[in-house]
């Protein structure tokens, strides 16, 4: 009687689903009507023209604003760099006010990236993500190796030349620390980096497996994979090191690649513990109940927690083909966000756009309009993305 | 009308036999049973884990040549070990009783078709397996190494079941005394 009533259950939810199918793979057009024109110029100094095509790419690439000639437009965003840092206006057209005059410190293009957030938050009320940093995995020099980039797949460089394992890599919010697992010892450890200073350490190093280390929002506390005690669980520990690590799960599965919540109270992670990863949310500070997040799917890993809290992307797999799908959290349902492969999602600080990768490329998707651009970059064999925020 | 919904409507037909068929499994499954071995299931059982000494590198300092037929292979997504493998521990642990003082190193392995986290606690998770049944056997716990690897060690590459077969594997490796 049990097995027939779950049965029921389990048709009915799928039915659900599948008559939910033919909405999940269409692209979404927004229409161009819907976007805010922001006319760009002039720009002043000899950089003039370097500073407007890169404006107008991360003014694009928000998927809610469309540059425009610059007589034209709601907004007129202006400047001039030929001094130290860069000068950045915006004027709104329809009412000749100024909007802000600001000087961004950044050199090159890191000012014009600032500049294009601060014109994305004023105009739209949604912060941009230029600014952002973007850090992978590449097996292009042979070995996996920890690389940097912006967002924009530009300055993409090597971090790591040890010529061993590295993977899974988490930055901290404003980009200043990254956490990962590197097999330098000969076994996966987890390691702290400052990117400022270049200065790596090794914050956890217990017998076993340690790994799928993520910064907790306020930067403070890592959660991560410990197999210490005689199965890979979820743990918390201080960033820096030095203190016990506090258990957060306790099963007979594994459990994996957890993410926190936007205010640092709960972790999103994947277990096994049913038979196949599943993911589940649990307190952060104590080992609690595990809400499981029925996806209607029955492989569900590495989950990533948008800022806004709304949304959980995750890895999922389709008839052998990884993709991605994200859970909301209020509605508690799920859907596909692509249908050509993917895995690994991380969000940007919007909350609507993600980098994932996809046979060694990464890619940028709009989760609104589901369009996808690749992220162009000059290292190939790329993998598991992490975004700043 | 009718086209709109047939391809949804075999979907739910496919999923719905496969998700019978799943939620039957995890009502009954045990681990044991099935002709598998224990140990898949029975983790977390305070056998103290531990590193080889620090003198001792995992690289370099391990043959994993001299115990190499018996490389025990694993189902996909399982760390369950199976039945049919049984014979290999057993001889594992005849050469460890005609071969004192010597310790292993098991590396846990698994096919790539994972994610990079979740095939590294599953590499973990087999190397337990196999630690834990040994010990089972009357080998010594603090003779017994382990190692995850995750996919980033593959013995066959390409993506066929036969190269992904021969990927989910624990090697068991003979540590290599300075």
């Amino acid at each position: 009687m049990n097995s027939f009533h779950s049965c029921l259950r389990a048709t009915l939810l799928v039915t659900l689903l599948g008559f939910l199918s033919p909405q999940l793979h269409g692209q979404i057009e927004v229409p161009v009507a819907t976007l805010v024109r922001v006319g760009i110029g002039p720009i002043g100094g000899p950089q003039g023209n370097m500073v407007t095509q890169v404006l107008s790419t991360d003014l694009k690439r928000t998927g809610m604003i469309t540059p425009v000639e610059s007589e034209a437009g709601d907004y007129q965003a202006s400047g001039d760099a030929s001094g130290a840092g860069l000068v950045g206006k915006l004027m709104n057209k329809k009412t000749g006010a100024a909007v802000f005059t600001q000087t961004f410190n950044g050199t090159g293009r890191a000012a014009v990236h600032q500049f294009a957030d601060a014109v994305t938050q004023a105009v739209t009320g949604v912060p941009g993500f230029a600014s952002s940093k973007l850090a992978f995995i590449s097996s292009s020099n042979g070995a996996k190796e920890l690389y940097l980039a912006d967002i924009d797949g530009a300055s993409a460089r090597a971090i790591t030349h040890d010529g061993t394992i590295s993977s899974g890599p988490s930055l901290n919010r404003d980009g200043t620390r990254l956490t990962y697992t590197s097999y330098k010892s000969g076994y996966p450890d987890v390691y702290l980096v400052d990117l400022g200073t270049g200065n790596r350490s090794r914050i956890a190093y217990f017998p076993g497996i340690n790994s799928g280390p993520s910064f907790s929002p306020d930067g403070s506390q890592i959660a991560l994979t410990l197999s210490k005690d005689g199965n890979p669980e979820i743990y918390t520990m201080p960033a820096s090191g030095g203190a016990a690590p506090n258990r957060i799960t306790r099963t007979r599965g594994s459990e994996t690649s957890p993410s926190w919540s936007p205010t640092g109270d709960r972790l999103v992670y994947c277990s096994d513990d049913r038979g196949g990863p599943q993911l589940f949310i649990s307190s952060s500070q104590t080992i609690s109940e595990m809400d499981h997040l029925v996806t209607g799917n029955a492989y569900c890993t590495k989950p990533d927690w948008s800022a806004d809290g709304k949304w959980i992307a995750f890895t999922t797999r389709m008839s052998g083909v990884f993709q991605i799908g994200v859970y909301d959290v209020a509605r508690r349902t799920a859907q596909l966000l692509t249908t050509s492969g993917g895995q690994d999602p991380a969000w940007t600080r919007d909350s609507r756009h993600l980098v994932y990768s996809n046979n060694g490329r990464l890619y940028l998707l709009d989760t609104l309009s589901r369009q996808v651009q690749p992220i162009d970059m000059s290292v190939a064999g790329c993998s598991e993305p992490t975004v700043s925020r | 009308m009718n086209k709109k919904f047939l391809a949804p409507l075999l979907i739910v037909l496919t999923v719905a036999l496969t998700a019978c068929s799943d939620s039957k499994k995890g009502e009954n499954y045990t681990g044991m049973g099935d002709g598998n071995l224990p140990g898949g299931d029975q983790l977390n059982t305070g056998i103290p884990q531990d590193r080889l000494p620090g003198s001792i590198n995992p690289d370099k300092d391990v043959n994993y040549q001299m115990l190499q037929s018996d490389t025990v292979y694993f189902a996909f997504d399982s760390s369950t070990i199976p039945g049919s493998e049984r014979a290999k521990l057993e001889q594992v642990r005849q050469w460890f009783e005609a071969n004192p003082g010597h310790s292993l190193f098991l590396a846990g392995h698994a096919d790539k078709r994972g994610t990079p986290e979740y095939n590294r606690a599953l590499g973990e998770r087999r190397a337990l397996a196999v630690r834990e049944y040994l010990v089972g056997l009357g080998l010594k716990p603090q003779a017994l190494y382990t190692n995850s690897y995750g996919a980033d060690r593959p013995a066959a590459e390409g993506d066929t079941e036969a190269a992904f077969s021969k990927n989910r594997r624990v090697e068991i490796g003979v540590v290599i005394q300075p």
